[in-house]
């Protein structure tokens, strides 16, 4: 991947840092990283440390390893959510309740938590199935597609919309600004098509505030924090968080596994012929291509996991990575369905493990279903790269698909 | 050490020896106890190290507080004696209290 290298090197490394856990690594475009994206990356299990220091983006930890990065995310009294940017920023944003340590997350993902339970998620499936179908009703006949563009992009805005009520009839308008945002580089441009985001969600919970409906707004308007009624505030920023969760997250994570499937006809054919075999399939897809590194701040001094932290270091947990652990998965990093079922770290651990993980699930086998029954066996466009982004997520670009459309 | 017992759905039986102040979630996890995920490790939010404790047993273990309640709630399989095992300690009064794990989580 490589494109452009974008953090220079510290001048120096911290005095707390011995020199054999730094190791050069830029999370936001480092040269070992190739079009492979993951595969490269495991690459850091053969050769650096299993927690390392990069002096890259400020200066950052590294946590590789399964066991390391469960004990992070759960340990919140020495690696706390309040700053995730990295390198660190001033004022970075407050995301309820992704930057509360517990307990204060805890009312707040209480509140949620029953609108994302597997029951409450199945009961999504009959309009999440008519989304993936009109999907491929628009693809079916041309033999080549974006699959990125014109599938993955698209599907969990839909969904999204459907679980916040949002007028379908806006579905357009409201990819467009989830497309531009999730492709903004400049701070500037984030920050205003942030705004915009906000600004449309505030429409909409003062919409549902005078007429309630059968939705999530209507219902998040309703929530009691500690005894008293939400503010316009903590909707608004429990509201951005739920956006940013649900979208190019699973975008992505169904964007790297189709491009597996499409180099792999005969795991085609057996899904086809053997519908009852994807959810092994989507499982193996959430562990084999993760897509979110989650950060910490150090909140003080301390030893852990053999090495000596500092209060403000910023410590960054490589999801996909824990969930290609080789001391975890056999053959991590090969794709195989019919592996034993481990949980992975696609979705973290702890209290912030993800909140839509069941929602997530449930949108990449339905849209394989629907793909299954109507699809035929499909290939990567031959000749074409595939650029990844990386960083905090990781995204691929496009995804140029071809297949031969079924006689009509 | 008290012995607690883990009986699957589809029948296996597991009793292991759990250290005073562990979960019994810890215990099934650190024994590779099938049928406990755990996927949130402990913290509340995820629901899927449930089991129903043998109603002998129930009224020994600590009490449940609204935070579980909710979450079990929002699970399937549930019954009468359901409990969320990261959130009950093992003590001396469990020695011998049988868990029965649900065939799926949570």
């Amino acid at each position: 991947m490589a494109d452009q290298a974008t953090g220079a090197p510290a001048a120096g490394v911290p005095d707390h840092v011995p020199a054999s856990r730094v190791f050069d690594f830029d999370i936001y475009g480092d040269p070992r990283l190739t079009d492979d994206l993951h595969d490269s990356y495991a690459t850091l299990h053969d050769d650096a440390p299993d927690i390392f220091y990069s002096p890259r983006n400020g200066g950052h930890w590294m946590v590789t390893r399964f066991d390391d990065i469960s004990e992070v995310v759960k340990d919140f009294e020495h690696f706390s959510v309040r700053e995730m940017q990295i390198p660190r920023i001033e004022n970075p944003p407050v995301f309820i309740p992704l930057s509360l340590d517990p307990p204060a997350n805890m009312p707040y993902r209480q509140a949620l938590m029953p609108f994302f339970s597997p029951k409450a998620v199945a009961a999504m499936e009959p309009k999440i199935r008519a989304f993936a179908s009109e999907i491929i009703d628009d693809i079916e006949a041309k033999g080549a597609c974006d699959f990125v563009n014109e599938v993955a992009a698209r599907f969990p805005v839909s969904v999204f919309m459907e679980l916040m009520g949002m007028p379908l009839d806006r579905l357009r308008d409201f990819r467009a600004l989830a497309d531009e945002y999730f492709n903004a580089r400049s701070n500037e441009e984030i920050v205003a098509l942030g705004g915009r985001i906000v600004g449309l969600m505030t429409e909409l919970v003062e919409l549902r505030r005078e007429k309630p409906a059968d939705d999530l707004i209507s219902k998040m308007v309703q929530f009691q924090v500690d005894g008293r009624p939400i503010t316009l505030g903590e909707l608004q920023s429990m509201l951005f968080v739920m956006f940013l969760g649900g979208m190019d997250t699973v975008t992505n994570v169904a964007a790297y596994t189709y491009r597996h499937l499409a180099t792999d006809k005969v795991l085609q054919q057996k899904l086809a012929a053997d519908p009852a075999a994807i959810p092994k399939f989507v499982e193996e897809g959430i562990r084999a291509f993760g897509v979110i590194n989650t950060p910490r701040i150090v909140t003080k001094d301390c030893e852990r996991l053999g090495v000596q932290f500092r209060e403000g270091d910023m410590v960054l947990c490589i999801l996909p990575l824990g969930s290609r652990d080789g001391r975890r998965f056999d053959a991590p990093n090969s794709f195989n369905i019919e592996r034993q079922s481990l949980t992975s770290l696609t979705f973290s651990t702890g209290p912030h493990l993800c909140l839509g993980h069941n929602l997530a699930r449930l949108e990449i086998r339905i849209l394989t279903e629907e793909w299954m029954k109507r699809m035929p066996t499909f290939s990567l466009k031959p000749g074409v790269r595939h650029v990844s982004r990386a960083g905090a997520v990781m995204a691929i670009e496009s995804l140029p698909i071809i297949w031969t459309p079924k006689a009509a | 050490m008290p012995v607690i017992t883990f009986i699957s759905a589809d029948g296996g039986v597991r009793a292991v020896e759990a250290v005073i102040g562990h979960s019994v979630m810890e215990t099934a996890v650190r024994n590779g106890v099938p049928g406990i995920e755990a996927q949130c490790g402990g913290a509340m939010v995820c629901g899927t190290c449930h089991a129903h404790l043998e109603a002998d047993f129930f009224d020994l273990a600590p009490a449940m507080e609204e935070g579980e309640r909710l979450l079990l709630d929002c699970g399937d399989h549930q019954g009468p004696t359901s409990r969320l095992t990261c959130q009950v300690r093992v003590t001396e009064a469990l020695d011998g209290a049988i868990f029965r794990t649900p065939p799926s989580q949570p």
